[in-house]
């Protein structure tokens, strides 16, 4: 029987593949009883079952398909027509030839289960119909089929007549197989007949034809192989003769490589067709079981994504449908009184976008309403009443991804227990994918789930930080700043003694890479950059980069569009996983390695907070701040010990006190003063402007005077010599190009004076200690 | 004590091979069964925060391989240029790991039982000694060296 195994695991294969096609087909002959061309199919697929677990020895299950077959045999040759009851009862079929298939795969028997009173039923079913048709049937079995079907010629002669003949309405256990010279033969027939069927076949939904089963493995090593050839090309082109046949050859080897490239990606693809079938069987049961009339509309079946990707998205796509029928669509009472058709519709469609697929699972149901989102979101403390009120209707109806969150009045045994959405989000992020929902209250409602093509390729950002080159897949970026230098534009500025940034209204906390990274002090960082905002569950964070680095040559594996890099992405070594900050390497074009950063790790290890805890009391204290630089039009002007003329902003200064040279204690790079049993931080403008290197360098002075900053900036204050005045400022700022620290020049009194940033400025000390 | 590092075609079966090779002045092995190649140094890209040994990773024909440097890891001071470090590609359950050492000697074959294990300190990487002809040689397990990098990033990442 060992020989056997290798034909069973065939056998449970296309079995399987055979039920999933069951299923669509009796889903559809429900819709249109009178297809006699789909009903014959039909028929074929359970005869064929039952033939090839019969050969097999699967008692069993070759009883149980056959009473399915006889049913359908009677329905076939319109003894019996089909109905609601019956399709229901075939299903059971289905599902329970499943049921054996299950157990033969796991245990190679076919279980205890013998299912006879589905049988029973079956049986019952044909002996509804009337004695007389049943007669009838029995007499023309073998002759009437040329009438009925010519393509089913092989199976009606070869095997039907056999078993037609052997009286169903008891429940015996026939075995029909015992006969072995019967057996040979008949999975043979029956398969080919299959198959000849299939080619022949009006309807599109056989798509087995031409082609071959693979292991992804190989597959997968395919890609790989190529992956060195294409590197291989790289190095050869960049060593390249004068030699013009030579050089003939490169060129060729270049093309077809890439063109092997792209077929290797694409033998990792199939259609979502594969998980769209599913879903007829599954949106009649759910609407069934919920008493509610549901259609199903597919739209873009033939979309293609990663074969890996397509398994993952099953759970989530089937969680959204059982919801979209369960809550969206209303009770057939409700859509009348509302002007709808009686019938819900269920929309599933999918297309490719922007190197993503996307996937909409709409209904015309009676959709959600943002007030109740949104009242709910304030009920249960996600957002305070204010924002909740400034927020999009987009903004509110992502809470409903959110942990516990539903707005469902009844708990249904489908769905509706308050863990189904964060669930769906969780498991399509897990994938690099998104997802949201709009809604329009009596319209319907639209779940948009976008997922990338592949996981294999995966579109990214090439930064550069310190003189490293690192990956940062596309899926989080929510955007790119500009950083320049401090006062203008966007300014990355302390509060609470961690860097954020404030972006439009919004303050986001910054990670400097290279710092985070140690590949770099704080001194050797350059004030420009990028900062690069990604996004990751509710964590919001900028990762402060060098730059951006633009594709510099077109032979490499990545392809550049719009600063885009699709990256091959390959597994770190299980030494380096285990650290949480790498997802992954690509190799470049060069055949550099380039690290992927793994941004759900560095949230965790970065100690990113939630983006729950921003808003509030932390964007009060900045807009405050901000507010300071606004108003200011008075400036306290002031000399420096190296005797430059400076002014700080008047309402940013807190009060002055005198300090003897001795009471400052230089402690690291900075010096401090004790003020009321606390230590406070002297920041020297001097240094800022970089006129000189240290405050204990103070030439002449035995006393110095502090300008005490605000509490929001910590225990800080500006050392200067002397106050000058206190003067008005006029016109407007001119601002300086390079010098950190400083806002700009302005006319102050009747000079022109440089404007301190005390927020630069504060920030700039604090983190220099540190680097 | 005898020698018992015979020439290969002598090998017997309970014996076993090695690749031998130096560290400053000091000899080393591994046993040779799963050292898939020898190459030069090529370009190794850093991995920021990694272990102290663990000198980045190499691209090998598309197969990305971390290096693990063994003068780092032994505690020896980092090379300096005129050392042209030799990698040794060992493949340890079917994943390649990239051994980067001074100066690779020979290939040889040794009697496991004259392998003479430590005293104590079990946790090493260093499995045992062998006396050979002018030196001794210190067998060291790959398997180790990898288990002491997990152990030492686990160690610093619960510090920090």
């Amino acid at each position: 029987m060992a020989d056997n195994e290798e034909f069973i695991s065939e056998f449970l294969v296309e079995a399987s593949e055979s039920l999933d096609q069951l299923d669509q087909d009796l889903v559809a002959l429900e819709k249109q009883p009178h297809d006699s061309d789909r009903l014959a199919s039909i028929f074929r697929t359970v005869h064929t079952i039952k033939g090839t677990c019969g050969f097999f020895g699967f008692t069993k299950l070759s009883t149980l398909s056959h009473h399915g077959e006889h049913l359908l045999g009677l329905l076939r040759d319109g003894k019996i027509s089909f109905n609601k009851t019956l399709a229901s009862l075939l299903l059971e079929l289905v599902d329970a030839i499943r049921t054996f298939l299950s157990s033969i795969e796991s245990t190679g028997k076919e279980g205890d289960t013998s299912f006879s009173d589905l049988c029973q039923r079956l049986d019952g079913a044909c002996v509804s119909t009337d004695t007389d048709s049943l007669i009838q049937e029995q007499t023309s079995a073998s002759s009437d089929t040329n009438s009925i079907h010519q393509i089913d010629q092989g199976i009606n002669q070869k095997s039907m007549p056999a078993h037609d003949q052997i009286p169903t309405s008891s429940v015996v256990n026939e075995q029909p197989q015992n006969d072995n010279s019967d057996l040979t033969r008949k999975p043979d027939s029956t398969r080919k007949t299959a198959t000849e069927s299939g080619d022949k076949k009006s309807h599109p939904a056989n798509t087995l034809d031409a082609t071959i089963r693979v292991d992804v493995q190989l597959l997968d090593t395919i890609v790989d192989l190529v992956g060195e050839l294409v590197l291989a090309r790289n190095q050869l082109r960049t060593t390249v003769t004068d030699e013009p046949a030579l050089l003939d050859a490169v060129n060729r080897i270049h093309t077809v490589t890439g063109e092997l490239q792209e077929v290797a990606m694409k033998t990792r693809m199939a259609p979502i067709e594969q998980l769209f079938n599913k879903f007829p069987r599954i949106v009649r049961d759910v609407a069934t079981a919920c008493g509610k009339e549901v259609s199903l509309h597919v739209d873009g079946a033939d979309t293609e994504l990663d074969r890996t990707l397509i398994e993952k998205t099953r759970d989530p796509l089937t969680h959204l449908i059982r919801n979209a029928i369960d809550h969206g669509i209303e009770p057939v009472h409700t859509r009348r009184a509302a002007d709808k058709p009686s019938s819900g519709q269920i929309s599933l469609r999918a297309f490719q976008e922007s190197g993503q697929v996307t996937i909409e699972v709409s209904d015309d149901g009676a959709g959600i309403s943002v007030d109740a989102v949104r009242k709910k979101a304030v009920e249960s403390g996600l957002v305070t009443n204010d924002a909740a009120h400034d927020m999009s209707d987009e903004r509110i109806f992502q809470f409903i991804f959110e942990p516990g969150f539903s707005t469902a009045h009844a708990v249904t045994n489908i769905s509706g227990r308050g863990v189904g959405m964060d669930v769906v989000r969780t498991n399509i992020e897990s994938i690099g994918g998104t997802i949201d929902i709009s809604s329009q209250r009596g319209i319907g409602t639209v779940v948009r789930v976008r997922i990338p093509l592949t996981l294999a390729i995966i579109p990214a950002l090439i930064v550069s930080s310190g003189n490293e080159r690192l990956a940062i897949p596309q899926s989080y970026i929510q955007e790119l700043v500009a950083l320049r230098e401090y006062g203008k534009s966007h300014v990355i500025e302390g509060l609470e003694g961690s860097p954020v940034l404030r972006l439009r209204d919004r303050l986001i906390p910054v990670v400097y890479l290279d710092r985070w990274l140690g590949l770099r002090t704080w001194k050797e960082r350059p004030t420009t950059g990028t900062v690069v905002v990604v996004k990751v569950d509710n964590h919001e964070f900028g990762l402060v980069v060098d730059a951006v680095t633009t594709a510099e040559d077109h032979t490499s594996h990545a392809t550049e569009t719009t600063g885009l890099w699709f990256i091959v992405v390959k597994a770190i070594s299980s030494l380096l996983a285990p650290m949480g900050i790498y997802s992954g390497a690509t190799v470049m074009g060069d055949g550099s390695v380039v690290l992927i950063l793994d941004l759900r790790g560095i949230t965790m290890s970065a100690d990113i907070p939630a983006h729950t805890r921003r808003g509030g009391d932390l964007q009060s204290t900045s807009e405050e701040l901000s507010e300071f630089v606004k108003e200011s039009a008075r400036y306290l002007v002031c000399e420096t010990h190296y005797g430059r003329r400076v002014a700080v902003p008047l309402n940013q200064v807190q009060r002055l006190e005198n300090f003897l040279q001795s009471e400052i204690d230089p402690a690291g790079n900075s010096c401090f003063v004790k003020r009321d049993g606390e230590l406070t931080q002297l920041i020297d403008p001097d240094r800022i402007l970089h006129t000189s290197e240290k405050l204990e360098k103070e030439p002449t002075d035995s006393s110095v005077v502090g300008v005490i900053l605000p509490h929001e900036l910590g225990n800080k204050a500006i050392a200067v010599r002397r106050i000058i005045d206190v003067e008005t400022g006029h016109g407007s700022l001119e601002k300086t190009a390079t010098k950190s620290g400083l806002l700009g020049t302005l006319l102050v009194g009747d000079s022109a004076t440089e404007v301190l940033d005390i927020i630069a400025a504060s920030q700039w000390s604090e983190e220099s200690p540190l680097s | 004590m005898n020698s018992i590092v015979m020439n290969t075609s002598e090998e017997r079966t309970d014996q076993k091979r090695c690749c031998t090779f130096l560290i400053e002045d000091t000899c080393f092995a591994i046993e040779s069964d799963n050292v898939t190649e020898v190459l030069q140094r090529g370009v190794i890209n850093k991995v920021p925060l990694a272990a102290p040994a663990i000198s980045g990773l190499l691209n090998l024909r598309g197969r990305i391989v971390p290096a693990i440097d063994l003068r780092i890891f032994l505690e020896y001071p980092p090379a300096t240029h005129s050392i042209k470090q030799i990698s040794l590609i060992v493949d340890i359950s079917n994943e390649w790991y990239c051994f980067l050492v001074d100066k690779l000697l020979d290939v040889k074959a040794f009697d496991p039982h004259q392998v003479v294990p430590p005293t104590n300190n079990s946790s090493s990487a260093l499995t045992g000694v062998l006396p050979d002809t002018d030196h001794l040689i210190h067998f060291l397990s790959p398997e180790k060296i990898l288990k002491n990098l997990l152990d030492i990033r686990t160690e610093s990442l619960s510090v920090g």
